[in-house]
């Protein structure tokens, strides 16, 4: 019984993370119509902003320095924020002059800033592996009978609900969230009725990048932080926006979560082929529910 | 004036013939140096590389030319490892390959020596298939499987908080995890060591989440686990293993040795390590030729002095002196001088046998720990807790 609460709750971490980071680039491709290729590396830059701000540590390609480092939940804000900025910078002077093209140019375009970005944190921060060190309280197991859980797993499942709680109410009940909802299904319209779209395709862009600063920032105490991290993240948040449909914030919820499960689910009972069960899981959704599990995608 | 027109022209035709052979006398040896420089085990690669730049440094010139060591990024995949080293063979003019990390990469090169036509010394394949392989290939390096396993089941059985414990075992899914497996659960058995899952488990090598395993672990009811994980993931999988609560009533043994930095970023998390290895920098306890590289090594690159680059830097030693030895870059002659060579450094006499070409040497039982005060700034260390002769390791020759 423990084995498989645990499982399920393995499951549960998982898929909040590729939730995080799967609906960003849902966000941003909703949106902006850009596939952007570059969300996993933002994703490990997420990660080294933490890593830096918490441990005081700051690397500037050997314009180095210490300060006291900050306190982890204030770096979980600034962190995001951080890689928010950065979003800003791309899409202001490299996303932005491409818009009117054909989407294949941004695709190449962000393909080459994955590089770019993975290229600049080995570079600064070289190749050892880090860790983001969480708060006393979340370092230790929390123990319920015979069961064992880490508390930071826990801490990571809450904090995902309330990045999601936090994203819907954005969406739901600002005026800014409904002109990004409405832009991602009639830009015209939105346009005609005196909506400024490029400041709502700009938010958007921002917001995913940030989202995706998120959860590089929680994964940090869990997963050692490497370069290339973001590289197999942004494959999973892939099929997960496959799974999920395109453009459907919806779809990528459920799909996060069933990625996430099934994955763990996979490792636990055949390990070889845990991965081989989620590409199988995308490939049978593709062939039969073309637009999602939910049947809400907007492929273009 | 004729007499002095010969006379120059004399001068100019001998300086003419003179100058080739000086640019010649001067013309580097070059090295091929095949590391992981990229993915999860770069920082191993880059350990390599500072243990062969490091022999470079001390042995200055090789039958009187300078060495030139032309590094390239295998990305730990067999076919990029492959390719690259015929760059540097074919392009570079290299003259013997060092290096490799994976058992993966160094088994598919070994299959492209009689191509390559240079002499292969790897310093990180542990696969015991390596063993009498190939006339041009070697090891002198990591410790083999079967002299881990050798070391390992031996350490198990003189730990008494080791010996009574049923084992869990996991490994990197490739070629050297499944060797190692099978190389410790059959010692195992034969020594009278519980082994809970004999089939053995196999995790991809991308894996960053340890969850599932664990689960597993705890599931199985086994307090001790035997892990074959790459170098640089060992820390990792112990700081999570740490979060699961399971290192309270587990213990972890290794067949490999974990990164020194990485058991930094661990800390404390990464306590409990047991596994033997050729090298620890806690040998300088015992040996004064450890204590004087580590402070060369220290001097030199100012990080923790590592065992991925005290291994590449023996194993580059006995490249060179074999080069000299055979007095000639001639792949054969350097080959058959490999043979046999021997070079004291860092842990002791390490020979490469001439029955199999794969080295012999003395290893270490060690237990990860807080570190004492040492010159190298490291709060987790390697402690030597048994040191076995080389003769117990084996293979028999």
């Amino acid at each position: 019984m423990a084995s498989v609460i645990q499982i399920i709750l393995n499951g549960l971490v998982l898929g909040g993370v590729f939730l995080i980071v799967a609906i960003g680039l849902n966000i941003i491709y909703g949106l902006n119509r850009v596939m952007n290729l570059a969300h996993g590396s933002l994703y490990a830059l997420g990660a080294y902003f933490g890593y830096t701000l918490v441990t005081g540590k700051v690397l500037l390609f050997g314009l180095d320095f210490e300060f006291g480092g900050l306190n982890f939940f204030l770096a979980l804000i600034l962190a995001p924020a951080l890689v928010g900025l950065v979003g800003w910078v791309l899409e202001r002077v490299l996303i932005e002059p491409m818009r009117d093209r054909p989407m294949i140019y941004t695709l190449i375009l962000t393909y080459g800033l994955m590089f770019l970005i993975d290229g600049l944190i080995k570079a600064n921060w070289g190749d050892t592996p880090h860790y983001i060190i969480p708060p006393e309280f979340l370092q230790k197991p929390v123990y319920i009978g015979d069961f064992s859980y880490p508390a930071y797993r826990f801490a990571l499942l809450v904090g995902v609900a309330v990045v999601m709680g936090l994203l819907m109410t954005l969406l739901n009940r600002t005026r800014m969230g409904i002109n990004m909802r409405a832009a991602a299904d009639i830009p015209e319209m939105v346009s005609a009725l005196g909506v400024n779209l490029k400041a709502v395709r700009v938010g958007a862009f921002v917001l995913g990048c940030v989202m995706a600063g998120i959860a590089g920032f929680l994964v940090g105490p869990l997963y050692p932080i490497l370069p290339i991290m973001g590289h197999d993240m942004l494959i999973s948040s892939f099929v997960v926006i496959v799974i999920g449909g395109l453009g459907s914030l919806r779809g990528v919820i459920v799909a996060a979560l069933l990625v996430g499960f099934v994955q763990a689910l996979a490792e636990a009972v055949i390990t070889n082929f845990a991965m081989v069960i989620v590409y199988m899981l995308m490939a049978v959704i593709l062939v039969f529910k073309p637009y999602g599990i939910l049947g809400e995608g907007k492929f273009e | 004036m004729k007499k002095y027109l010969v006379l120059a022209l004399t001068v100019v035709l001998a300086l003419s013939l003179a100058m080739p052979m000086a640019a010649l006398a001067k013309k580097p040896v070059k090295i091929g140096v095949l590391v992981p420089l990229t993915g999860i085990v770069a920082q191993g690669g880059q350990e390599m590389v500072m243990g062969i730049k490091m022999a470079a440094a001390v042995k200055k010139t090789i039958l009187g030319r300078p060495i030139q060591l032309v590094v390239e990024d295998t990305r730990v995949k067999p076919a990029v490892a492959v390719s690259k080293a015929k760059k540097l063979v074919y392009k570079d003019g290299v003259v013997a390959l060092i290096g490799v990390f994976s058992s993966g990469v160094g088994l598919a090169l070994a299959k492209n020596m009689d191509q390559l036509k240079v002499p292969f010394l790897s310093t990180h394949v542990m696969t015991t298939k390596f063993y009498g392989l190939n006339p041009l290939v070697f090891r002198c390096g990591q410790l083999a499987n079967d002299q881990t396993a050798v070391g390992n089941v031996q350490g198990i059985l003189a730990t008494p908080d080791l010996k009574k414990r049923k084992y869990y075992v996991l490994v990197h899914d490739y070629s050297w995890g499944h060797d190692a497996a099978q190389r410790f659960i059959k010692l195992a058995k034969a020594n009278g060591i519980t082994v809970v899952n004999p089939d053995f488990d196999r995790a991809p090598i991308k894996t960053t989440d340890w969850s599932t395993y664990l689960t597993k672990i705890k599931a199985s009811g086994a307090d001790g686990i035997y892990i074959a994980l790459i170098t640089n993931v060992i820390p990792h999988f112990a700081k999570q293993a740490t979060d699961f609560g399971l290192m309270k009533t587990c213990r972890l043994v290794s067949g490999a040795a974990p990164g020194p930095l990485e058991l930094e970023e661990g800390g404390s998390a990464t306590y409990g390590i047991f596994g033997a290895s050729d090298y620890a920098w806690d040998l300088q306890r015992f040996n004064p030729k450890a204590k004087k590289w580590n402070a060369a090594f220290w001097k030199m690159f100012k990080t923790i002095p590592s065992d991925a680059a005290a291994h590449s830097y023996v194993g580059a030693m006995n490249l060179f002196n074999a080069i000299e030895k055979a007095g000639s870059t001639d792949a054969k002659k350097v080959a058959a001088a490999l043979r046999g060579i021997s070079f004291d450094g860092p842990y002791g006499v390490v020979r490469i046998s001439a029955k199999d070409n794969c080295m012999r040497n003395a290893a270490v039982l060690t237990e990860t720990m807080a570190a004492p005060a040492n010159p190298y700034g490291a709060k987790v260390y390697m402690k030597v807790i048994k040191i076995f002769p080389a003769k117990v390791l084996g293979p028999p020759e």
